[in-house]
């Protein structure tokens, strides 16, 4: 198949929504088909193919397809087509010493389309316009953020004109978001990082403050803290946010999305009326829980790591390997955290960040 | 608090002969052909494979003697200082003999010790304390092991081991009226020069990696090969990938923690989407990989066993390797470079580095190696310069 014909099926599976069926000899022809364009375009999946001794003709299931560790993406440029193609890249977050990941996109059709079915089946299912707040930069303000993007996008798809950044390159005013929140009238989409609302709940909670958001109101919280902020487990966060902005639990989203990925995961929980730690697995995605050792499946209900495996990442490499331990539940995958790394039990010293890397 | 004060009392045993006499049993005793102290702890260590355990030990301990420990003494704490009554040692890592040393020459001084084992191995400090206990129950009384952190604010002086981070924070805990030491994160590299057989290059090497499968500071954590005549720092990585296969036998790589295999397939996946890097891994398994990079550049630093060659035109381009590296470079191993040992003393002591050795002696400090580029007594004393005539 051509990376045409591919992204021709994938589009009108992402177009059936995220209730089709997760018709697995669908995926397998499909990711087969992409994984053989990805070995036979990217020079530097190639390799690492190779390095592990498979390619095209040896692997025979969508579960075999060698997974690239997110840190791959630091080192070399994973797309499959010419730099000069690229229209967009987004970059992974981290300081100014740090080596950054990256993603080319040289199309932005099936990034947007994905993300536009699920952001509107789990944050907007009733498919009007409503207003959207976020606590993060736009697209303009920081166009090298995947999560900047997917607001922008979806507060321009489904938002009112009147929706608002708030936060811009300059940093926020946690005092003016605060007031914009009390001014609201009619249900609004509150969106934004993790940190952004530990920021904004621990300034309600200096002042005292709580708010009522209109009924209707939804919130979406995504990414997680880096040292920006005092950590919060997703209980205390999603239960401060229910406390000091009176959004009830039900109506409160988080999304697990990575920069690598043209797709991204929502907790169903809008859609369902019940709160739930379960993030939902598009029909056009896989997600497998692996042991970090061998790569292979654990058992159903053991922990692992998450590997996900995404047809709308036509342009670069659909397998990633995150470092994000996780377990298989009922129609998706839970997130437990990330996995401790090597400085643990050695004296070496193997951070990257410090020497700023090659 | 109790147990310092008891400690402070215990001091009274620490006779120099006295100490420097069980220290040097006690070592003995570990190193022995049968030693069950070293049995017990390639047993219970969890770490490391028994036979790196074994080996590493023995091989560490190999020059600790009783004339060493005297030398020592003698030649660091001959003029009149103060010694602290009691020393905190807060340990770090997972490498038994780097504990055994951190608690040994405190007592060699002459202070008392409250040690913290690490949380990594909590197993080495306690089997050495226990040893040193049976050896002279006296000296041994010296040493307490504990997890009680108000030492850090009682003992007369720290010494601490751990990351930049925590270093910081224990010096700041300290405070600046007590001596404290701090030894942070530190890494290491070989260097490989013309003058020596590629193969035997690469089997010394291989056991500097093999030995605490490249969790320690002193384990390099990249080769230099100087690539002259064209195409031998490649001949060299093909040879260290058979030599760290032969060695899988014979001192199998310990379990790695998930988040240490996740690691490790990045390191991996990094090296292999490099462009020109060639990657050589053990067939269907984690325990060693070489990773030959294209040109003079600096990949990601090793672990468990990881290594990355690095082709460099000669003995000069070190300083540029090394430059980034000043602060953390601990050790230097070569070999192949024998004319030139002085040139490489120079240009290991401004990269930085604190000791310099022939590869296969890496994991194989001397107990009076200049720790950091500090002296291994001395720096635990104050000093008092009297000066002159009324």
């Amino acid at each position: 198949m051509t990376r045409a014909e591919i992204e021709r099926e994938v589009r009108a599976w992402i177009a059936e929504g995220v209730d089709a069926p997760a018709d697995d000899a669908r995926f397998e022809r499909l990711a087969l088909a992409l994984f053989r364009l990805q070995v036979e375009c990217g020079a530097a999946y190639r390799r690492w193919c190779a390095a592990l001794g498979r390619d095209p003709a040896t692997v025979k299931s969508w579960r075999e397809i060698p997974a690239v560790p997110t840190g791959a993406f630091k080192e070399a440029r994973l797309a499959i087509f010419p730099p000069s193609a690229t229209i967009r890249t987004f970059r992974t977050s981290g300081s100014t010493t740090e080596l950054r990941g990256a993603l080319e996109l040289d199309d932005l059709s099936l990034y947007d389309a994905s993300l536009e079915a699920t952001f509107g089946a789990f944050i907007c299912p009733e498919r009007r316009r409503l207003r959207f707040l976020v606590l993060a930069p736009s697209a303009d303000q920081a166009p090298d953020s995947s999560l900047s993007y997917m607001f922008s996008r979806a507060a321009a798809v489904m938002g009112t004109p009147d929706s608002e950044f708030l936060v811009d390159a300059h940093g926020w005013d946690p005092e003016r978001a605060i007031a914009v929140l009390r001014g609201a009238r009619q249900a609004v989409v509150l969106a934004g990082t993790a940190f952004a609302f530990v920021h904004l709940l621990d300034r309600l909670a200096e002042r005292g403050e709580s708010l009522a958001l209109p009924a209707g109101t939804r919130v979406m919280e995504t990414g997680g803290f880096k040292g920006r902020a005092r950590e919060l487990s997703r209980e205390q966060l999603h239960g401060g946010i229910a406390e000091r902005l009176g959004v009830p639990r039900a109506r409160i989203v988080n999304q697990y999305g990575m920069c690598e990925l043209a797709s991204q995961f929502y907790e169903p929980s809008l859609r369902t009326g019940v709160a739930s730690d379960v993030k939902f697995v598009p029909p056009w995605v896989r997600t497998r829980v692996v042991d970090p050792v061998t790569q292979a499946d654990v058992p159903v209900g053991a922990g692992g790591v998450l590997a996900h495996f995404d047809l709308a990442n036509v342009g670069s490499v659909l397998a990633v390997l995150t470092s994000d331990q996780g377990e298989c539940a009922a129609g998706g995958f839970r997130v437990f955290g990330r996995l401790r790394g090597a400085e643990a039990r050695g004296c070496s010293l193997a951070a990257d960040a410090l020497l700023g890397g090659p | 608090m109790r147990e310092l004060v008891e400690l402070a009392g215990a001091r009274a045993a620490l006779d120099p002969e006295r100490v420097i006499r069980a220290l040097a049993e006690t070592f003995e005793r570990w190193r022995a052909a049968e030693s069950p102290e070293r049995t017990r702890l390639a047993r219970e260590h969890g770490v490391y494979s028994r036979p790196v355990v074994e080996r590493g030990v023995r091989l560490a301990l190999a020059g600790w003697t009783g004339e060493s420990l005297a030398a020592l003494r003698a030649r660091e704490l001959s003029d009149p200082c103060w010694v602290p009554p009691v020393t905190a040692v807060w340990l770090a890592g997972s490498i038994p003999t780097a504990a055994f040393s951190a608690l040994a020459l405190p007592l060699l001084a002459g202070s008392a010790v409250y040690a913290k084992p690490a949380s990594a191995d909590p197993v080495s400090a306690r089997l050495f304390a226990a040893s040193l206990s049976e050896t002279d129950p006296g000296v041994g009384a010296a040493l307490r092991i504990g997890s009680d952190s108000k030492a850090l604010d009682d003992a007369d002086a720290v010494v601490a081991h751990g990351s930049d981070a925590t270093i910081a924070l224990l010096r700041a805990r300290v405070g600046p009226s007590r001596p404290f030491i701090g030894y942070g994160h530190k890494l290491s590299l070989a260097v490989i020069g013309p003058a020596i057989d590629p193969l035997v290059a690469a089997r010394r090497l291989a056991l500097d990696v093999a030995l605490w499968d490249g969790r320690g500071c002193l384990s390099p954590a990249w080769a230099l090969a100087i690539d002259s005549p064209r195409g031998r720092a490649a001949e060299f990585a093909r040879a260290l990938a058979s030599a760290l296969e032969e060695l899988e036998d014979e001192l199998p790589r310990g379990a790695l923690e998930p988040g240490e295999a996740s690691d490790l397939v990045e390191l991996r996946a990094r090296a292999a989407v490099r462009e020109g890097t060639r990657l050589e891994m053990a067939a269907g398994a984690s325990t060693w990989t070489v990773a030959l990079e294209a040109g003079d550049v600096r990949p990601p630093a090793g672990l468990f066993r990881f290594l990355s060659v690095v082709p460099v035109p000669d003995l000069e381009s070190l300083a540029t390797f090394c430059a980034p590296l000043a602060p953390h470079l601990s050790c230097l191993g070569h070999a192949g470079l024998a004319g030139e040992r002085g040139r490489l003393a120079t240009l290991a002591a401004a990269a930085g580095a604190s000791r310099l050795c022939p590869l296969g002696r890496m994991q194989i400090p001397p107990l009076e190696w200049n720790h950091d580029g500090l002296p291994p007594l001395r720096a635990l004393v104050r000093w008092l310069d009297v000066e002159g005539q009324e």
